[in-house]
């Protein structure tokens, strides 16, 4: 990807967490209800939509979100090519689904920050900011959700056990890995 | 503070919520024919019971959808929770 600057810098590291940005990472919002949508989508990206709340489900190159009944996110495992800004998924689904009517594709990878944590504190930093119950979500490989932390709107991705993934808004991303540094700090 | 059962996400914190005030208020099919009082009916008065309100809420901060709540306003108890379009339990 082209001229892509880091928000956050730094990579910080605390006794039983460790947290950095990764990218860049390819993030695309999907939005349709249709049936044909779904099976559009599992056909082009060879990946089911997860259709139970507060899940997700991956293929080798890509995980799915979800984010509400008819929205999913999905992004890349591995980092993208940085020699352009076109994405191969984005350009299949423009195809398949948007020229076809069947929903929406937008492309959000420089709205959202991806912010990787690591460690068997995680969710004890995220309890002294969030008001959601963690204690199914931890236990639970692939389990999603969105909700406040610190006041901010992020999309939690419990991708392996002592690993997860954030996603934040790009202009908050600074603020909230500053309060994420003053919080685990005093684990 | 209380705990909203959202039908789409599962059990949440009020603050993950804005309320959308008072539901199942009938659009007028024709607000020309309307009088200014009419129309001003419609628009703003609302019904402030203390007791059990049928209220719309969204959930801001989760999945961005509508749905409704039957609330008690007198200890926050939350009776029913029901999708857009489905019809209210008792009414």
């Amino acid at each position: 990807m082209l001229n892509y600057t880091n928000a956050i810098t730094e990579e910080k590291s605390y006794s039983g967490l460790q947290m950095k940005e990764v990218k860049p990472i390819m993030k695309l919002i999907i939005r349709g209800k249709k049936r044909e949508f779904l099976s559009a989508i599992g056909k082009s990206l060879n990946l089911l939509l997860p259709t139970e709340s507060n899940t997700s489900s991956s293929s080798e190159k890509l995980s799915a979100l979800w984010l509400s009944p008819d929205e999913w996110m999905i992004y890349s495992n591995e980092i993208s090519n940085s020699d352009n800004n076109d994405y191969e998924t984005e350009i299949l689904l423009d195809k398949n689904i948007s020229k076809k009517n069947l929903g929406a594709v937008t492309d959000v990878t420089d709205q959202f920050v991806m912010i990787n944590i690591k460690g068997d504190k995680i969710f004890d930093l995220f309890e002294t900011g969030s008001p959601f119950n963690f204690n199914d979500f931890r236990n639970k490989n692939g389990s999603v959700t969105q909700t406040i932390l610190a006041k901010i709107d992020v999309i939690i991705h419990n991708q392996n056990k002592n690993e997860v993934n954030l996603f934040v808004r790009r202009s908050f991303s600074q603020h909230l890995f500053s309060w994420m540094n003053d919080s685990a700090s005093r684990l | 503070m209380f705990v909203i059962n959202c039908p789409y996400c599962g059990e949440r914190e009020q603050s993950e919520f804005k309320a959308g005030g008072e539901a199942h208020i009938v659009r007028p099919k024709q607000p020309t024919e309307l009088s200014d009082d009419q129309w001003a009916e419609y628009l703003f008065m609302r019904k402030n019971i203390k007791g059990i309100q049928f209220e719309r809420w969204v959930h801001t901060h989760g999945c961005r959808k509508w749905f409704n709540v039957v609330r008690d306003t007198s200890n926050d108890m939350i009776k029913a929770v029901y999708k857009m379009g489905e019809k209210p339990p008792t009414k």
